[in-house]
C-alpha cells in the first residue's frame, strides 16, 4: 500500500491557482523528487501534503486513509509526515539537543531519558553529538540543516518531506546535507523531496516529477526524465538548469 | 589606502589627529571628561547660589534638616515617614508586576489566537486593551478605589486603598503589557510556527514551547520600561488615602510649609528606579551585541 | 470646607503656643497705631489702591457663603471686610483672588496682601510665611455617620481603635496622629470632598475637623434626598491652643497694621459678634477627650 497519496489536489491562493489536478503516489521506502522552477508549486504541494495548507479540492491519503475526513486530527497526521524547510527553522532559544527532543517530548509525550538517548544516537549519526548543548546560531548552515533533518527523524515519521533543503546553503556546505539524504535513502527512508539538485535527484530518486505552474507536466524514472524527456516544457527546463 | 613605503604617499604627519583631539583621547580623555562633568554640574548648582531667590529655594527645597525629618517622620507632630511610605510603594508594585505579567500574557495570547472557539475572548481582549490604554490611570484608580467600595459587596468592597490601587494599576498596565507581549509574539518568524506545527505540536504547545519563550526574550527591555513607569505610578494610589512616599511627603510639606520632603521622595524613587533602568539598558546592549555577533 | 491646616505642635508646645499667640508674631517689631496705618497701608499694598485678599476655591460654608468671598457673608469674608474697614479701606477697594492652599506657602512673591483660608499658625510654618495674630481659636471635633459605633463608644481607649480619614495638610489630620494616635493609620485624601465620600461609603469611621465646619457638615452637607442629616457631630475636643491666622508673604510690612486692626476688632467686640452671627449656631457641642 502507498504511504502517501495525493488525488486530484487543487489549491488556490485567492483567484490564483497554485496546484491543478495534482496526483502522486509514494510507496514505502521509495524516494520521489519534485523538480521545477521557483514558484512552480513544489513548496505548496509539500505543505498541502502535511496539512499545513488546506486544499480546495481533491484528497490526501496517508496509508490509504483520507485526510479530508473531518474527524482526522491534523496534529496526529503531522507526526507521521515530517517536514524539513529551506531555511532550517531551528528553534534559536533551544539547544541542539532540545531542538531534537521538542517533538518527541511535547508532541509524542515521550519520557525524557529515553527520548534523549535516542536523540543523542541520531546526533552521533551526523557527527554532531559533541554539539548537543550548543545553540543553533553557533552551528554552520550545513550543520543546522542536518540537525533540522534529525529533528524530523526523531519523530519516526512514515514519510519525510524536504523543501529545497540545500537552497539556502553556501555551496561548500551543500555536499554534507546531500550525503546525509543519500544515507537516509539507502537506509530505506520514504521521502518526497523538492530540489534543484538534478544530479542528486538522478542519484536517489525512484521517481521524478516535473512541475510547472501547478501542473505535473511529466513523471518517470530519473533515466526517463533526465535522459529522454518527452514534453517540450521539461526539455526547456532541463536545458536551463544545465 | 595609503602606501607610505613608496615615499610618494602623503606625509605621515598629515594622518595624525589634531593635538586637541589627542588630548581628549585615552586616559587623558577620561580626565578631561571628568573635569568637564564637574564643571557642568558646578555651573548648574551655582544657579542655586547666584539666583536672587536661591537662598529661599535652598531653604525650602534642600533643607537637610527637613529632608531628614521627612524621611524619618515625627509622630509627635503627626508627620509620617516618607521612608516607610516607600515600603507601601514597593509592595504595591511588586504585587502589581507579578499580576500584570500573568494577566498581560493571557490577554496577548487571547488576542493573537486564531481559534474560532476563542473568538469572543479575542474580541474582549481587543476591547480591553483599547479601553484601558485610553483611560488615564488616575481615573481607573478613582473608579476602582471609590467605585468598588460603593457596591457594598462584602470582601470586594472592604479592601484597603492599597489593594484597590494594586487592582487599578494591574488593570491599566495589563493592557499596555499585553500589547508589548503581542508585539513580541508577532516578531517571532512564521517559519518557527510552521516548524513546530509540522512536528505535530498543538497550537497551545507551539505557543508555550516555541513562540512565547522567544517573544518574552525580545520584549524584556520594553517590559522593564513599563515596570519603571509603574513603579512611579504607585504614587497615584495616594489619591485613595493610602499613605505612600509621595503622600507622606505631601503631608510634611503642607504641615511644615517646606518642600524638602518632595526632594526626599524623589531621591527614594530614584534609588528604586535607577537600578532597573540601568539593568534595562544593559539588557538592550547585550541583546544588540548578540544580534550583531549573530549577523557576522 | 477646607481646613484647619497645621500640625499641632504637640503637647509640650501647646501651653507655650497660647503665650506666643498673645505675645503675637513675627512680622513687624512693634504694633503701629491704627491711625498711622490708615496712611502707611496704601504704600504696602500688593496692587496699589486695593487690598488684595486671597482664599481657595471652592470656599466653604460657614467661612464663606455660596463660594462667593466678595459678598461679605460667612465668617472669614466678614472678618476680611472688617479688617479693611478698620484700616480705612472701603468695601469697593477690597479685591478677592483665588489662591490654592498648596500654592500659598510656595517660595517666591505672593500675588496677594494676605490669605484668609482657615490656615492654622505653627512655629514651623512661620519659618516659611508670616502670620497675623489669631482671628479664630480652633477646636477639633469628630464627625461620623449616624448609628455607627463611634457615636456611642468614644472613650480615649475606644477612640484609638477606629479607622480615621482626613484631607491632606489639615489640623484634623495632625490632631488624629498626634493626640488620638489610632492603631490603624489614618487615610489621607486630596480634598475634603473625597474624605466625606469615604466617610459615607464607610471606608473610614470618622473625620476629625474644626467644630464649625464639622457641624455644618453634619447638619447640612451629609444629608439624604429630603435634607435629613445622615451624619452626626459626635463631640469636640478641648482646645490645644490652635488658632487661625492670616497668611502673608514672609516679612510682609503689612502684618503690623493688620494685627493692629485685629486687636481693635477683638477689643471692640466685632470678632465676638461675627462669631455669633456666622458661627453662632455652633455652640452646643459636647466635649470629649482624645
Amino acid at each position: 500500500m502507498s504511504v502517501l497519496e495525493l488525488r486530484h489536489v487543487e489549491k488556490r491562493f485567492g483567484e490564483h491557482p497554485v496546484l491543478r489536478d495534482v496526483s502522486l503516489t509514494l510507496e514505502a521506502h521509495r524516494v520521489a523528487c519534485l523538480i521545477g522552477a521557483s514558484g512552480s508549486g513544489k513548496s505548496t504541494l509539500l505543505r498541502c501534503a502535511n496539512l499545513l495548507e488546506p486544499i480546495d479540492a481533491g484528497d490526501v491519503l496517508l496509508h490509504g486513509q483520507s485526510l479530508s475526513d473531518p474527524r482526522v486530527d491534523p496534529n496526529l497526521v503531522r507526526r507521521e509526515i515530517a517536514m524539513v524547510f529551506q531555511s532550517f527553522n531551528l528553534f534559536p532559544h533551544l539547544s541542539v539537543l532540545d531542538n531534537v527532543l521538542l517533538g518527541p517530548r511535547y508532541a509524542l509525550g515521550r519520557d525524557r531519558a529515553e527520548a534523549e538517548s535516542e536523540a543523542r544516537t541520531l546526533l552521533a549519526r551526523i557527527g554532531l553529538e559533541s554539539r548537543a548543548g550548543d545553540y543553533p546560531d553557533r552551528l554552520s548552515g550545513g550543520q543546522q540543516q542536518r540537525v533540522a533533518i534529525v529533528r524530523s527523524l526523531a519523530m519516526r515519521p512514515s514519510v519525510l518531506l524536504l523543501d529545497e533543503v540545500t537552497s539556502a546553503l553556501d555551496p561548500t556546505l551543500v555536499g554534507e546535507v546531500l550525503d546525509l539524504l543519500r544515507d537516509l535513502a539507502t537506509a530505506g527512508t520514504t521521502m518526497l523531496i523538492a530540489t534543484h539538485e538534478m544530479a542528486f535527484a538522478r542519484d536517489v530518486a525512484s521517481e521524478v516529477l516535473f512541475l510547472e505552474e501547478g501542473v505535473i507536466v511529466e513523471r518517470g524514472t530519473p533515466a526517463q526524465i533526465f535522459d529522454d524527456p518527452q514534453e517540450p516544457a521539461t526539455r526547456a527546463f532541463l536545458r536551463r538548469t544545465e | 589606502m595609503t602606501d607610505s613605503s613608496e615615499g610618494t604617499g602623503p606625509d605621515p604627519a598629515r594622518l595624525y589627529l589634531p593635538r586637541r583631539k589627542v588630548a581628549f583621547a585615552g586616559r587623558r580623555g577620561t580626565a578631561v571628561s571628568a573635569v568637564s562633568s564637574v564643571a557642568v554640574i558646578a555651573l548648574l548648582v551655582s544657579v542655586f547660589f547666584w539666583a536672587p531667590g536661591g537662598a529661599n529655594v535652598r531653604a525650602t527645597f534642600f533643607s537637610f534638616h527637613d529632608m531628614w525629618v521627612a524621611f524619618r517622620g515625627d509622630p509627635s507632630k503627626g508627620l509620617l515617614s516618607v521612608g516607610s511610605g516607600l515600603i507601601t510603594n514597593i509592595w504595591m508594585f511588586l504585587l502589581s508586576e507579578v499580576l500584570v505579567l500573568a494577566i498581560g500574557l493571557l490577554i496577548a495570547v487571547a488576542r493573537v489566537s486564531r481559534s474560532p472557539v476563542l473568538a469572543p475572548f479575542r474580541v474582549l481582549a481587543t476591547l480591553y486593551t483599547d479601553v484601558f490604554r485610553g483611560i488615564p490611570i488616575l481615573l481607573v484608580v478613582y473608579i476602582i478605589g471609590f467605585g468598588l467600595p460603593a457596591l457594598s459587596l462584602g470582601a470586594i468592597s472592604s479592601q484597603s486603598p492599597a489593594v484597590y490601587g494594586v487592582t487599578a494599576l494591574t488593570i491599566s498596565y495589563s493592557a499596555y503589557v499585553a500589547e508589548v507581549y503581542r508585539a513580541g509574539i508577532n516578531s517571532v518568524p512564521h517559519g518557527q510556527i510552521l516548524a513546530a506545527r509540522s512536528l505535530g505540536l498543538t497550537y497551545a504547545a507551539t505557543m508555550r514551547r516555541v513562540v512565547l519563550p522567544q517573544a518574552v526574550r525580545t520584549v524584556i527591555p520594553p517590559l522593564l520600561n513599563d515596570f519603571i513607569s509603574m513603579q512611579k505610578d504607585t504614587a497615584l494610589v495616594s489619591t485613595l488615602g493610602a499613605i505612600e512616599a509621595t503622600r507622606a511627603a505631601q503631608i510634611y510639606s503642607s504641615t511644615v510649609f517646606n518642600f524638602s520632603s518632595y526632594v526626599v521622595a524623589a531621591l527614594l524613587f530614584l534609588v528604586l528606579t535607577v537600578p532597573l533602568t540601568r539593568y534595562t539598558d544593559h539588557l538592550i546592549a547585550r541583546d544588540r551585541s548578540r544580534r550583531l555577533a549573530g549577523a557576522s | 470646607m477646607r481646613l484647619t491646616r497645621l500640625t499641632l505642635s504637640a503637647a509640650l508646645v501647646g501651653a507655650a503656643l497660647t503665650g506666643v499667640v498673645a505675645a503675637a508674631p513675627s512680622g513687624a517689631a512693634s504694633t503701629p497705631s491704627l491711625a498711622s496705618c490708615k496712611t502707611s497701608i496704601k504704600s504696602q499694598e500688593h496692587q496699589k489702591g486695593y487690598l488684595t485678599v486671597a482664599t481657595d476655591s471652592p470656599a466653604y460654608t460657614p467661612w464663606f457663603v455660596n463660594n462667593k468671598p466678595s459678598n461679605g457673608k460667612g465668617y472669614e469674608s466678614a472678618v476680611a471686610y472688617a479688617i479693611a474697614g478698620a484700616l480705612g479701606i472701603s468695601k469697593s477697594h477690597v479685591k478677592w483672588v483665588v489662591e490654592p492652599f498648596d500654592a500659598s506657602y510656595a517660595p517666591g512673591p505672593k500675588p496677594f496682601d494676605f490669605d484668609i483660608n482657615e490656615i492654622s499658625y505653627t512655629a514651623d510654618r512661620a519659618k516659611a510665611v508670616s502670620f497675623s495674630t489669631s482671628y479664630y481659636d480652633v477646636q477639633q471635633s469628630i464627625v461620623a455617620m449616624k448609628g455607627t459605633k463611634i457615636v456611642k463608644a468614644h472613650s480615649p481607649a475606644q477612640l484609638r481603635t477606629y479607622q480615621y480619614g482626613d484631607q491632606i495638610g489639615t489640623t484634623g489630620l495632625a490632631f488624629i496622629n498626634s493626640y488620638i494616635k489610632p492603631t490603624k493609620p489614618a487615610r489621607v485624601y486630596n480634598t475634603l470632598d473625597e474624605a466625606v465620600a469615604a466617610l459615607q461609603e464607610h471606608l473610614i469611621d470618622a473625620l476629625v475637623i474644626d467644630t464649625p465646619t464639622g457641624q455644618y457638615m453634619a447638619s447640612a452637607q451629609i444629608v439624604d434626598k429630603k435634607n435629613k442629616p445622615l451624619a452626626v457631630q459626635v463631640g469636640q475636643f478641648p482646645s490645644v491652643g490652635e488658632h487661625y491666622g492670616l497668611l502673608f508673604q514672609k516679612g510682609s510690612p503689612m502684618v503690623g497694621c493688620v494685627d493692629a486692626a485685629i486687636a481693635q476688632l477683638r477689643h471692640n467686640g466685632t470678632l465676638a459678634q461675627l462669631t455669633k452671627k456666622w458661627l453662632g449656631i455652633y455652640t452646643s457641642v459636647p466635649l470629649i477627650k482624645p
